[in-house]
């Protein structure tokens, strides 16, 4: 029977994704020249590994959503952390439930396929799946974030950790790294765990760390007399360690079949140093598109009558339409001149040092299509390299610095499969791992 | 309404304030029959206000109190139940309590999925309608399906079968701006009905000074630090101390609603968001 039962295993398909959340091609192709991750820049060595390009706006809960969905917001509806009610001003927070396509679990769960997703952004609140989902950004409750809910004992006892203690670690670099190690450790544990427990058809695991880390202290990357430049890259080869065994036990591990086997690891953005933040808000009300009630405005709710345009994190512009808006203003034969005069304005911003801000403004036709259209903001913004776009409703000055050091980009994600096919954008990664299920 | 009325409302003496509400109730009430005006009644602060300056602008005219509707959301704080039976009982008010008990039956408690299909028609088009096209959704009230089935329809419905004309309800201008679009008679579509709002040009100050100068009874979680009341799941402190003593100029009254919201949004700051 055993000998039956492993023979006919050999010729299961069986494939593992790992997520690293914000991790850029050029990074991993720089560490790999300076052996700082071994075991990656071996698994790369037999596959494919390039450069990727991700959603726009190139955040995470828009990628993760698109990589597991196959589609764009207009398809899948989200289109950010934050959205608005339609015809209001009332912020929500999209999430799993405000998901409109099908996931790639969901959808090989019709072939009778299980899967195990393990800290997946985008996916809180937690639903039942075929196999077993923990939540990842931006889950708030243990309880909620897992399904089925009698793992939550069991992930609490192995010290599973959603994310790092964000607020504290931001501001106390040797906090980063303690809770980014216990987290890794924790994901680690969750990963061992499953692995045994669910008969799996598709592993992911996620790594959220990574964006956290790069946010916080990309120049502890770039900078090597930084006083956390070693830290930084010891994060990196606890995480190749991570990798290496998770590979090493799904590829070499048994006498399997490798064509049945697929390894894949992506990121769902790029990251790049901060050179200034830039604040759109404040640049529409100095261009005269925006007003707010008061001052300071503390939400998009704080709007003030005679207001045009006005934008939501990161990048997302909306014209303030008449025929949407409480306080709309703008009649819809005005909308198409209004939107060519922002792109007109916005693509000829320059910062202080003379750069050209803006690669490009985004029409939402450009990007988008599908039936929620309707919710899609009017224009995206795409900046260049170093300067951080923000919806942040209260600043005195169009440009701006805080403590975040790193941005992300939306040209330099990775991709690597084992198989070596290659893959260029993420919205074709859910097509090419649902393949073989 | 202009800039410059609401400019003048808002600054009225509180004495004009309530004599001014009383004048667009006593409007209300010339227009509207008995049996087609209802006061929406939450047993917060403002709609108990709202509901004192009814029971006095009717001592005056000799009329009848209009009858209430109260919206169980399905989580409602044993506090709030006190207060609305004390009041009740007190000015003799006549309570109709709305619940979307189609949706409730099918929840044993919040969080508890609800599968759509398993609702009545006119829920279901409901749910359409907000292009929510999963199977389930959660029975919580403050999230988006849950609020518009266990909050609007349900009043939706109400309204509909008792032939409603017109609905008091205690929104203040000072929330948000948003609401500058708000008149004293604002008409309503789908169903299409008339919102009474006599107490717009309100405070929350002045909604505190009124409670305390006339002794209108209010809920205890106010006592506790409470500002402005929601649903129980959702619904936090915003200090220890009463709400009435708190810096109700520079702080913000709904800041202790919706806390998984704020939970979300500190998430998300820390990673330069919002």
């Amino acid at each position: 029977m055993g000998i039956f039962k492993k023979s006919k295993n050999n010729f299961k398909p069986k494939s593992v994704v790992v997520g690293l959340d914000g991790v850029p091609f050029s990074l991993l192709a720089n560490l790999r020249k300076s052996g700082i991750i071994p075991n990656m820049s071996s698994i790369f060595d037999n596959g494919y590994f390039g450069q990727m390009s991700v959603s726009i706006p190139e955040i995470s809960s828009v990628s993760w959503s698109s990589f597991m969905t196959g589609k764009q917001s207009g398809e899948h509806g989200i289109y950010g952390f934050i959205d608005l009610e339609p015809g209001t001003y009332n912020m929500f927070f999209p999430n799993y439930l405000d998901i409109k396509a099908l996931p790639l679990w969901d959808e090989i769960a019709q072939n009778g396929k299980k899967s195990v997703i393990i800290n997946m952004p985008a996916t809180y609140p937690a639903r039942e799946i075929n196999g077993a989902l923990i939540s990842g950004f931006v889950a708030i409750d243990i309880n909620k974030a897992v399904s089925p809910r009698a793992l939550v004992p069991k992930l609490n006892e192995l010290g599973y950790r959603i994310d790092i203690d964000t607020a504290k670690a931001r501001h106390d670099p040797e906090l980063l790294f303690n809770d980014l190690d216990a987290t890794l450790a924790g994901r680690q544990r969750a990963v061992d765990l499953l692995w045994q427990e669910v008969d799996w058809d598709l592993f992911i695991v996620v790594i959220t760390g990574t964006d956290r880390l790069m946010h916080f202290l990309w120049t502890a990357y770039e900078q090597e007399d930084h006083p956390y430049h070693q830290a930084f890259l010891d994060y990196f080869t606890k995480l190749d360690d991570f990798i290496g065994q998770l590979y090493d036990r799904f590829i070499n591990a048994g006498t399997s079949n490798l064509d049945f086997k697929k390894f894949y690891m992506l990121s769902d953005h790029g990251f790049c140093k901060i050179n200034k933040e830039v604040y759109l808000n404040r640049w529409l009300e100095e261009n005269g598109y925006l007003k707010f009630q008061k001052n300071p405005p503390e939400t998009i709710m704080d709007i003030g009558s005679g207001s045009r345009v006005f934008a939501l994190d990161p990048s997302r512009l909306y014209i303030n339409q008449e025929s949407r808006y409480p306080l709309g203003t703008v009649a819809s034969s005005d909308y198409d001149q209004l939107r060519q005069e922002l792109k007109t304005g916005l693509e000829a911003l320059k910062s202080d040092s003379g750069d050209p801000v803006v690669k490009k403004v985004h029409f939402k036709e450009e990007l988008f299509h599908g039936p929620y259209l309707s919710a899609a903001p009017d224009l995206v913004v795409l900046s260049n390299p170093g300067y951080d776009l923000k919806g942040k409703v209260s600043s005195s000055e169009v440009f701006g610095q805080t403590d975040l050091e790193g941005m992300h980009t939306q040209d330099d994600a990775f991709f690597y499969s084992s198989d070596g096919a290659e893959l260029k954008s993420i919205f074709e990664a859910k097509k090419m791992i649902r393949r073989p299920f | 309404m202009e800039p410059d009325e609401i400019k003048r409302l808002t600054e009225l003496s509180l004495t004009e304030k309530i004599e001014h509400a009383k004048s667009v109730i006593a409007e209300g009430l010339e227009r509207f029959s008995q049996d087609a005006l209802y006061v929406a009644w939450t047993g917060g602060k403002d709609s108990t206000t709202m509901l004192w300056l009814y029971r006095e602008a009717c001592r005056a005219l000799g009329k009848p109190l209009p009858k209430t509707m109260f919206i169980d959301e399905g989580s409602v704080f044993e506090e709030i139940w006190e207060l609305v039976e004390q009041v009740k009982n007190l000015w003799n008010v006549e309570v109709a309590v709305v619940k979307n008990t189609d949706v409730s039956a099918k929840a044993e408690k919040m969080g508890d999925l609800i599968r759509v299909a398993d609702l009545n028609p006119r829920n279901r088009a409901e749910v359409a309608k907000l292009e929510f096209n999963d199977e389930s959704f959660p029975f919580e009230p403050e999230s988006f399906v849950g609020n518009h089935l266990m909050k609007t329809v349900a009043m939706n419905v109400f309204l509909e079968d008792k032939a409603v004309k017109a609905l008091s309800t205690a929104i203040r201008w000072d929330e948000q701006q948003a609401r500058v679009k708000e008149q004293a008679f604002s008409p309503r579509a789908n169903p299409e009905h008339i919102r009474i709002h006599p107490i717009l040009h309100f405070k929350e100050r002045d909604i505190w000074d009124t409670i305390h100068a006339n002794k209108i009874p209010y809920c205890s979680l106010y006592c506790q630090g409470y500002r402005s009341l929601g649903a129980k799941g959702s619904t936090f402190k915003n200090s220890d101390i009463p709400a009435w003593e708190q810096d109700l100029e520079n702080t913000t009254e709904r800041a202790g609603r919706g806390q998984a919201k704020e939970q979300v949004m500190e998430k998300l700051r820390d990673l330069g968001y919002m």
